[in-house]
Formats: C-alpha cells, sequence, structure tokens
C-alpha cells in the first residue's frame, strides 16, 4: 500500500531565518504520526509545505503517489486538515459550510454527508446556527468535521484541541480515533497537549530549529532522553540551548 | 460512524466547485446588507452626480441632450466595468477577510475554478447594478440606455472583460503586498475612469494625459459609445481597438496573478491569514 506522506529533504528559508531545515516526513498508510516542538520548531511550515500552500526551497512531498505540486488537485482530494487557528465563515450557518466544502471536494450527497459527520462528533444540533453563534471549541468540532466529510485517507491536522475544553477534546480524539480506525486514515497532527499526543499518535518526531531531532514510538523517544513521558522530552528540548 | 457506502465521493468536477463558490458568495451579500451599497446605492448615486452635472453643462453650454446622453451613457456603462473588478476583487478579499484562503488552498479546487465561480457571482452583481442605474438614468433624467444602439452589446462584452483584467491585478497586488493593497480595489478604478474619457472625449484631457488614455481600452469603448449615442451606428474600429487591448491588458492581469501566486506560494504569505 502506497505511503500517505513522502517527504524528502524539505527546505524554507524565510529572509535570515531557516524555518525548515532539510526535514523527512514519511507516514505509512493508516499510520498516526505526532509533529511536536516548540513554538517556531518549524512544524507548522512543514505541515503546509506537505499541503502543498507553501512551495518548499528544497525537496520533494508525494501525498498518497501524488506529487506536489503537479498533482496538488488530485493529493488534496484525498486529504483533510483542520487547523484549532483558522476561523469559520461567520455569516454562513454550519450546514451551509459543509455543504460548500463538500461540493469542493466532490461529495456525492454533501447534505447527508454534512450530516453523518456533524453526528460522529456530536453536534448535529449546530447544523443551523450561523458560525458567529458559535464558541472557538464548536467551530473547532465543525472545522475537523469538514476535514473528515469527504472521507480523505490523509488527514492532517494543526493543533486541532489548542482551544478546546476537557470534555470536547476528548470527545474530538475519540472521534479521530474512530474514524482513523474506520476508514482507515492516516493522521498527522501537531500539537502541544503531551498527553493527547500520546493517547492520540503511535510514532512521534520532535522538531526542534528546523530538524528532527527524534522520530519513534512515544515510549521510546521519552527513554531515548532519560525522561518518564513526552512532556518531559518537550521541556528538556524546549529549553536546551 | 457509517462505514458501509461504497465510496462518498463522485466527481461533480469543475462547474460543481464553481457553483459552489458562486452560491457562497452570494449566500454571504445577502446576509451582508452593506455590502450591497455597492449593487444599490452607487450606482444611484453616481447616477444622480453625474446626471445633474450633465443636466447643467447642457443648460449652461446650450450644447442640448446629447451632453446628458454623453455623461449619462458613461456614469451607466462604466458600472459594468465598476461591477465586475470589485466583484471579483472583493470576493477575493472575503477570503482574507474571513482568514479562509488556507482552507481553500488545501482542497481540489483549482485557482481557474475559484476565479470562475466569483466572476459568475459577479455577473448577477452586474446585472443587478447596471438595471438599477439604468433605471435610475431613466427615470430621474429621462436617459433611455438603449438611445446607444447596438453598440451597447459589444460595448458591454468588452467593459466586462477589462473589469476581470483590472480584478486580476487587484488580487495579484493584494497576494503580493497583503491587504494593505486592498484599498487598490476602488483606487485604480478611480484612476482609470477618468482616464478613459468616460463622460466626455479624452481631447478634454489635460494634453499629456491623452496618450496615456488612449492606451487604455476603456477610452476606445467610450468613444463608440459616443458615437452610438450620436446614430454612427457600431464603431468597428475603436471596438476593434478597445478589444485588441483588453485581450493584452486580460493577458497581462493573467500574467500578473499567476506570477504573484508564485511568490505567495514561495514566501508562504499564506501565514498572514491563518
Amino acid at each position: 500500500m502506497e505511503p500517505a506522506l513522502a517527504a524528502r529533504g524539505l527546505v524554507k528559508q524565510y529572509s535570515r531565518v531557516r524555518a525548515v531545515d532539510g526535514i523527512d516526513v514519511d507516514v505509512a498508510a493508516g499510520e498516526r504520526v505526532a509533529l511536536l516542538g516548540p513554538n517556531g520548531a518549524g512544524k507548522t511550515t512543514t505541515l503546509l509545505m506537505l499541503l502543498g500552500a507553501i512551495t518548499p526551497d528544497e525537496g520533494t512531498v508525494q501525498v498518497l503517489g501524488h506529487r506536489l505540486p503537479g498533482a496538488r488537485q488530485a493529493a488534496m482530494a484525498e486529504v483533510g486538515f483542520a487547523a484549532g487557528y483558522l476561523p469559520l465563515a461567520e455569516r454562513l450557518r454550519v450546514g451551509e459550510f459543509l455543504d460548500f466544502y463538500a461540493k469542493l471536494y466532490g461529495v456525492a450527497r454533501p447534505k447527508q454527508q454534512a450530516e453523518e459527520g456533524l453526528e460522529r462528533f456530536g453536534i448535529g444540533y449546530l447544523r443551523s446556527a450561523l458560525g458567529s453563534e458559535l464558541s472557538s471549541g464548536q467551530k473547532t468540532l465543525v472545522s475537523i468535521v469538514k476535514a473528515t466529510l469527504h472521507r480523505p485517507r490523509l488527514l492532517v491536522l494543526d493543533e486541532p484541541t489548542a482551544s478546546l475544553d476537557p470534555d470536547v477534546a476528548d470527545r474530538v480524539r475519540s472521534g479521530l480515533l474512530t474514524y482513523a480506525a474506520s476508514e482507515g486514515a492516516a493522521i498527522l497532527v501537531t500539537s502541544h497537549n503531551m498527553a493527547e499526543v500520546e493517547q492520540l499518535a503511535q510514532r512521534v518526531m520532535f522538531v526542534r530549529a528546523g530538524r528532527v531531532v527524534a522520530d519513534d514510538t512515544p515510549a521510546k523517544v521519552a527513554a531515548l532522553y532519560g525522561r518518564e513521558n513526552l512532556e518531559g522530552v518537550f521541556l528538556h528540548l524546549a529549553r536546551e540551548p | 460512524m457509517t462505514t458501509t457506502e461504497p465510496t462518498t465521493r463522485r466527481l461533480h468536477g469543475s462547474w460543481g466547485r464553481i457553483g459552489a463558490v458562486a452560491k457562497r458568495h452570494a449566500v454571504i451579500l445577502l446576509r451582508t446588507p452593506h455590502r450591497l451599497f455597492d449593487v444599490t446605492l452607487w450606482p444611484m448615486v453616481d447616477v444622480m452626480l453625474f446626471g445633474t452635472l450633465a443636466v447643467y453643462a447642457s443648460r449652461i453650454s446650450g450644447a442640448g441632450e446629447v451632453v446628458i446622453s454623453y455623461v449619462l451613457g458613461g456614469a451607466v456603462l462604466w458600472h459594468i466595468v465598476y461591477q465586475s473588478s470589485i466583484g471579483l476583487s472583493t470576493g477575493f478579499l472575503e477570503e482574507t477577510w474571513t482568514r479562509n484562503l488556507l482552507n481553500l488552498m488545501v482542497t481540489p479546487i483549482s485557482e481557474l475554478e475559484y476565479v470562475t465561480g466569483v466572476a459568475l457571482f459577479g455577473l448577477v452583481k452586474i446585472a443587478f447594478g447596471l438595471a438599477l442605474a439604468s433605471l435610475g438614468a431613466l427615470a430621474a433624467y429621462s436617459f433611455e440606455l438603449g438611445s446607444v444602439g447596438w453598440t451597447l452589446l459589444p460595448a458591454a462584452a468588452v467593459l466586462l472583460v477589462i473589469g476581470w483584467a483590472i480584478g486580476f491585478f487587484v488580487i495579484g497586488l493584494v497576494l503580493r503586498f497583503g491587504t494593505g493593497a486592498e484599498a487598490m480595489a476602488w483606487g485604480v478604478l478611480f484612476v482609470v475612469m477618468p482616464l478613459s474619457g468616460t463622460f466626455t472625449p479624452v481631447e478634454n484631457l489635460p494634453g499629456g494625459l491623452q496618450p496615456v488614455a488612449r492606451l487604455l481600452p476603456t477610452t476606445h469603448v467610450f468613444t463608440a459609445v459616443r458615437t452610438g449615442v450620436d446614430g454612427g451606428g457600431i464603431d468597428w474600429n475603436e471596438i476593434g481597438i478597445a478589444a485588441a487591448l483588453t485581450a493584452v491588458a486580460l493577458a497581462g492581469g493573467l500574467w500578473w496573478l499567476t506570477a504573484m501566486l508564485k511568490v505567495f506560494r514561495r514566501r508562504g504569505y499564506v501565514t498572514r491569514y491563518s
């Protein structure tokens, strides 16, 4: 089975800052991987290069066998993306917002898919609400529904639970795990919540100053740095000069 | 979770995505009453402003109705350029205002499909704005747009495309320089309008500006419109020059937009909107 993601030698320089410095990313089909690191480590730039939104200075990206940037449309048809920091369209109702994206993805029966997606995350009652009427947690949930509408084989999530209370965050994690298991989808996620990462990810990649400094299972990465858990590893890497 | 359905994907193709973009912008417009000003209030304000000036100029010069027809013909037809350009550029700006660009960039929609959807939605705004301006001119000054004659059709078509070319240029500016450049969406039009001899022949412009004016396709369209008002039929010479210059402007606009999109992706400017 083809890998969900295969990126080689990604480099991105912003004027004098080398945001990403030769990163390789491999995500197997159905695998759940977390990309971790302190603020400014290069995680979001890496994600955006993997999604074709930023052109790398060097390196290659293949998404589900589609080489970017040439096959971007075919690749994005099989990828779902959600980010905790992206707002929802304020003047659209949730149902309209999901219907719009379902049509962009070419989903058959977009209304039915939107309905199923809302129920999957327990927010069917929001279908008629305007984006401006939602709490930040509800907006995040709707954006995750949007990301899974077309049943993508790869989910890319940038800090998906950043603004959620523990209850809603737990529902999101459960929903994502159920989705990944039932659809055989791969997940690439960034998060600053290490407990969440230990629950979600089978493998973690720690990034620091634009380079991958550790890449293994959460337990092995913690052991590598002589820490009890990923939180300890994170603090060690963030504070190390 | 439902897993029994064999596939949820069906290739609606480009038209499904184009239609979705057009519908979304239409819904947002209807839910944002102040943005309806562009298609309701401004056409009427323009007609009243320029109509009043034309009536006054007509009376003091003794030139008669033809002055009113020149000025109001120009004012009403200018709204094709205005709505066409503003529809495209503010359609794109909507994505920057709502920080929706990244959401769109990670879907299968192509740049061409997106622009086509916004332009399609813009056609509705043009029809609405033009209808209101025409009715306003008829009601207030008894000016019939039909008095331009058959020139109206090729002139409208060329003005529509010129508006798109300006819209592409403005979107390119916003991609490159960020939302600080959004004032150009309106600013470019305010520069082009007086240079185009929209209301009077370009011979009335200061001498140094006349060669510049003659390089603009809009100038040749409005010259043809005045020929039509004078009963001279379709001035194919001026329409032909306008069409050729419009083709150049459109190609230039598309080149600029494509080049700025590459810069946008290369420099990671999408993070400005996320």
